[in-house]
């Protein structure tokens, strides 16, 4: 039995309670016991760290000092800005043990930080703390004839220097996960693109742009259903799906999951605890490719003569 | 009674501005010995000298101290002076204001001024207790060692041999030719460069004073300047260059295919192979690594093929000596991996390749029958783009330096296009256009002209893949936008590294290294080809990128050095070098351990006058003495001392102060 602590953030509770709910199935399903912090407060993005650094960083300070209480090594996030937010303190305070006094004044009375918790992603704990082995192992029902394109979005792996973890451009790590699920997963290069985040209620636009963008990337891809780790790439993904189509004038009909969604799927678990009506883009079309394999063309290998032959003909 | 005179140097504004320059002489006027103290704006100039001249005569001086820069920038020239006006030169002492007060201290004149006089001072002292000293003569071996065999060795080596000074060259790989063998036309000529260089890989190979050693490398180096000793691993070839006729029966039926390096892995070779067809020498050499009979005992077809029998699978690595009296170092550089580029798929998409991969296959005798492919499908790419500084001025993923190469190779690249596809289309990413050169600018002006290449200033940011073409996204700077190309082809103009061997070669040779891995030259600006070590030069790119007619000239200027050093039988050495005392000496030996040049070795002496027992003591080389010091600290009875630095001379600038 591993123990975890857990830090849900605000939209665990609200638009990706879906998140929240398969994380918890498939953390249960694979022996780590998550504790949830007591009293965890907002992690201030993206407000806090526009508007004053001091309270950038506290708020996510109390989250750590909170955490320390627990007693575990390993702190997990599923929200990629609560995640970055708590991950950037934890790297500036371990290296500015100054600056570190000065913040923790502030929140003395929850106590003095010790840098003792290592902060991770969802993601980066599924893969580097239970690993593919384990996941495979949980495997009842796999997702083979599923092709998918996984989005990480701007903040899982980057900037490297604080992340540490994957590629900051092209990481692997959830394509790895679906594979182990037994899905395909596609050859993406917007995998790192911003999604326009925030942007999405003040400036609907952008978001119709850069999401479009991805969407249309990844249906080129070849992918029946994007895979995510993060709540705001979700529903900027699927959210502004229907009005990105009518901006692009075409269909584009790929449904957006949660990676542990996916997990929990692959594990057996009933399909109707896994929340898929709370999406916008109907699932029902990429689940139903589950099983159904097309078989790769079989890839002519031409000789040198005859490909030289040819484009001098051209 | 010594008479000691001061001479300070104004040097220009370097001095003055900081140190109050007559209060220094006042001050040394004090000094009881000082019989003459005067100020000059440049001590260095002719006019300078004249009046250390003038006064040794007028004012019958017994010693001289130069207050100016650092005695490594002008003690020769000073110590000129001196032995000009009939004065033995070691009675010269020079007090380094400048760098040692000057230039640290500029935001304080007073205490500046009174560090000034105070290192005047030390060096009157010490000056008063200097002794004359005769400069030493040792024997030259007249033998220059040369490593690598690119265009800058090739063209040291020549150059030393023409001067019939017989040279070792030693070449790591099978044959000589180095970077410039792999290129197809040169800039800004377009001279083919096999054309240019073949000719003299060939007058290597036929010099009656050369000696090649190639597929060997330098284990070792012991000596100093003139009196080198050098050991050299050559490799096993496992064929016999004595009888192999490089009839070619061998490669042919070789079953063993392996990444061809001289093509950059485009295809493939064979286990035994010459690296290419006009390689020097032309015989083959068997690859340990890849050869089925060598590394499982099975096959043996090159043996059985071979008329001559030149083929043994039982050679061995041989060490071999050689005594040689200057070195030239002169081995090349790397292309850099662009792997760090991850934004720019490198290793996930075929069709992006470096310069050098593109330079081979447009190359004549190239993998491709010089046209240029996509290496996904084999087609003749019709949009190409090429992005420069790819590593080079990139801190933050690469290398701060720029490469200096890649503007002109870019531009030749895009002339090659042209000329192979005519109805291709190039576009170039670049943040500058660096054409500083003899006829550069107006070759990158003419071939914009004729090949019609779109030029985009900004960085690449991304490519992407869209069906079978790469997408190429960057910044188009002079319209302010995000431009994307449609490309077939992507080739990365890769910075030039430094080899990375080089710090190992360093250590083994006594040299510095900068932090790149460049060999560091003397002085960046008047000794551009001596090292710190006296006797090693560096030629070509092992000392930063530069193309070909900089590094030719660079070897030519390790030539000429080499032949001066060579120019008389002996050499003229400083006498700065360590003496021993036999009578204090107890034979201890530390000294023989601490000694970084292996220049003391032990000697047998009479105990006493007439003694027929003998006792051992230590014994310098005067020849090998460099004059570090080493010696002096670690002797517990000051049984060894060194000229120039003797026990009186040191205790006499410290009572100074």
């Amino acid at each position: 039995m591993k123990k975890l602590t857990y830090f849900p953030g605000c939209s665990a509770h609200g638009t990706s309670e879906e998140f929240d709910k398969t994380v918890k199935m498939v953390m249960t399903s694979l022996d780590v016991q998550m504790e949830e912090i007591p009293d965890w407060n907002c992690c201030g993005a993206t407000s806090a760290h526009t508007m004053s650094e001091s309270l950038a960083y506290a708020l996510p300070l109390r989250n750590l000092v909170l955490a320390e209480k627990l007693d575990n090594s390993t702190m997990a996030i599923p929200c990629a800005s609560c995640y970055q937010r708590l991950k950037v303190t934890k790297v500036h305070m371990d290296d500015n043990p100054e600056l570190c006094k000065e913040i923790n004044s502030t929140v003395v009375e929850d106590g003095i930080y010790q840098g003792k918790v290592d902060v991770k992603s969802m993601l980066q704990y599924c893969f580097e703390d239970v690993g593919l082995d384990a996941i495979k192992a949980k495997v009842t029902k796999s997702l083979a004839g599923m092709k998918l394109a996984c989005y990480y979005g701007c903040l899982l792996t980057r900037p490297k220097a604080i992340t540490n973890f994957d590629s900051p451009e092209y990481p692997m790590s959830m394509d790895k996960i679906v594979e182990a699920l037994g899905a395909k997963a596609t050859e993406f290069d917007y995998k790192t693109e911003c999604c326009g985040a925030s942007f999405s209620i003040s400036n609907t636009e952008v978001v119709i742009n850069l999401t479009g963008q991805i969407l249309e990337m990844a249906k080129e891809s070849g992918a029946d259903a994007i895979v995510v780790a993060c709540p705001l790439c979700q529903s900027n993904l699927d959210m502004r799906q229907p009005d990105i189509e009518k901006h692009l004038g075409k269909k584009i009909d790929l449904p957006i999951f949660y990676f542990t969604q996916l997990m929990a799927l692959a594990f057996g678990m009933p399909e109707k605890d896994l929340m898929f009506s709370k999406h916008i883009v109907p699932v029902e079309g990429a689940l139903a490719n589950i099983g159904k394999i097309v078989p790769e063309p079989e890839k002519v290998k031409k000789t040198r003569k005859a490909v030289e032959a040819e484009s001098e003909a051209e | 009674m010594a008479r000691v005179g001061v001479f300070v140097c104004f040097c220009g504004a370097n001095i003055a501005d900081y140190v109050d320059v007559p209060q220094v002489v006042e001050e040394a006027k004090r000094i009881r010995e000082v019989k003459f103290a005067i100020d000059y704006k440049y001590m260095c100039s002719d006019p300078g000298q004249q009046q250390i001249r003038d006064a040794i005569a007028q004012h019958r001086l017994t010693s001289i101290v130069v207050a100016a820069c650092s005695p490594r920038m002008h003690e020769k020239t000073f110590r000129k002076a001196l032995s000009d006006a009939g004065m033995n030169p070691y009675l010269l002492e020079v007090a380094n204001i400048r760098e040692h007060s000057s230039w640290v201290h500029q935001k304080d004149k007073k205490a500046a001024t009174e560090k000034a006089s105070d290192l005047v001072r030390m060096a009157v002292a010490k000056s008063i207790a200097n002794e004359q000293l005769h400069e030493i003569s040792v024997p030259v071996t007249k033998r220059a060692l040369v490593i690598g065999g690119g265009i800058a060795g090739i063209q040291a080596a020549l150059d030393i041999a023409d001067a019939r000074i017989p040279v070792v060259l030693v070449e790591k790989s099978p044959s000589i030719g180095g970077k410039m063998a792999q290129l197809d036309e040169t800039f800004p000529t377009l001279d083919c460069a096999q054309c240019i260089l073949t000719p003299k890989m060939v007058d290597v190979a036929s010099h009656p004073y050369i000696e090649l050693i190639p597929y060997s490398e330098v284990l070792e180096l012991q000596g100093f300047v003139g009196n080198y000793k050098v050991k050299i691993k050559k490799k096993a070839s496992y064929v016999n260059f004595k009888t192999c006729t490089g009839c070619g029966a061998c490669w042919q039926k070789c079953p063993v295919k392996v990444d061809n390096e001289y093509n950059m892995g485009i295809d493939k070779r064979k286990a035994i192979y010459t690296p290419f067809p006009q390689a020097v020498p032309n015989k083959p050499v068997i690859d340990a690594e890849h050869c089925t009979m060598l590394t499982k005992g099975k096959c043996g077809i090159c043996a059985k093929v071979c008329e001559k029998g030149s083929i043994d699978y039982q050679m061995q690595d041989e060490i071999i000596e050689r005594e040689i009296g200057a070195v030239v170092v002169a081995t090349g550089y790397d292309m850099w991996d662009p792997k760090p580029y991850e934004e720019y798929g490198v290793g996930r998409f075929k069709d992006i390749i470096t310069s050098l991969e593109f330079e081979r296959m447009v190359s004549a005798n190239g993998p491709t029958n010089g046209l240029p492919l996509r290496p996904s499908d084999g087609k003749v790419p019709k949009n190409v783009v090429f992005i420069k500084c790819v590593g080079s001025r990139d801190e933050a993923k690469g290398i701060s330096y720029c490469s200096k190469i890649c503007c002109m190779y870019t531009t030749k690249h895009t002339i090659l296009l042209h000329h192979k596809v005519h109805d291709s289309h190039a576009y170039v990413f670049y943040m500058d256009i660096r054409a500083a050169g003899k006829g550069y600018e107006e070759f990158v002006e003419k071939a914009q002209v004729d090949t019609g290449t779109t030029y985009l200033r900004g960085r690449v940011s991304k490519i992407y893949k869209k069906g079978d073409k790469l997408m190429v996204r960057g910044e188009d700077a002079q319209i302010g936008q995000v431009v994307e190309v449609e490309a077939d082809l992507v080739v990365l103009a890769t910075a030039v590294s430094a080899p990375k061997d080089n710090p190992d070669l360093a250590r083994l040779l006594g040299i510095s290294y900068d932090k790149y891995g460049y060999l560091s030259e003397a002085h960046p600006k008047l000794r551009p080809v001596e090292t710190a070590k006296a006797g090693i030069f560096l030629a070509g790119c092992t000392q930063a990128p530069k193309d070909i007619p900089e590094t030719v000239s660079q070897a030519s200027a390790c030539a000429a050095k080499v032949c001066g050093l060579f120019a008389g039988d002996t050499m003229k050495k400083d006498p700065m070098i360590s003496t021993v005392n036999t009578e204090y000496c107890s034979g201890c030996q530390n000294c023989v351990k601490v000694c970084p040049y292996g220049a003391i070795v032990t000697d047998e002496v009479p105990f006493g006058h007439g003694s027929k027992e003998l006792r051992t003591v230590a014994k310098i080389n005067e020849g090998v003495c460099q004059g570090c010091g080493s010696c002096v600290a670690i002797c517990r009875s000051t049984a060894i001392n060194l000229a120039g630095f003797t026990d009186p001379q040191i205790i006499n600038e410290i009572v100074s102060i």
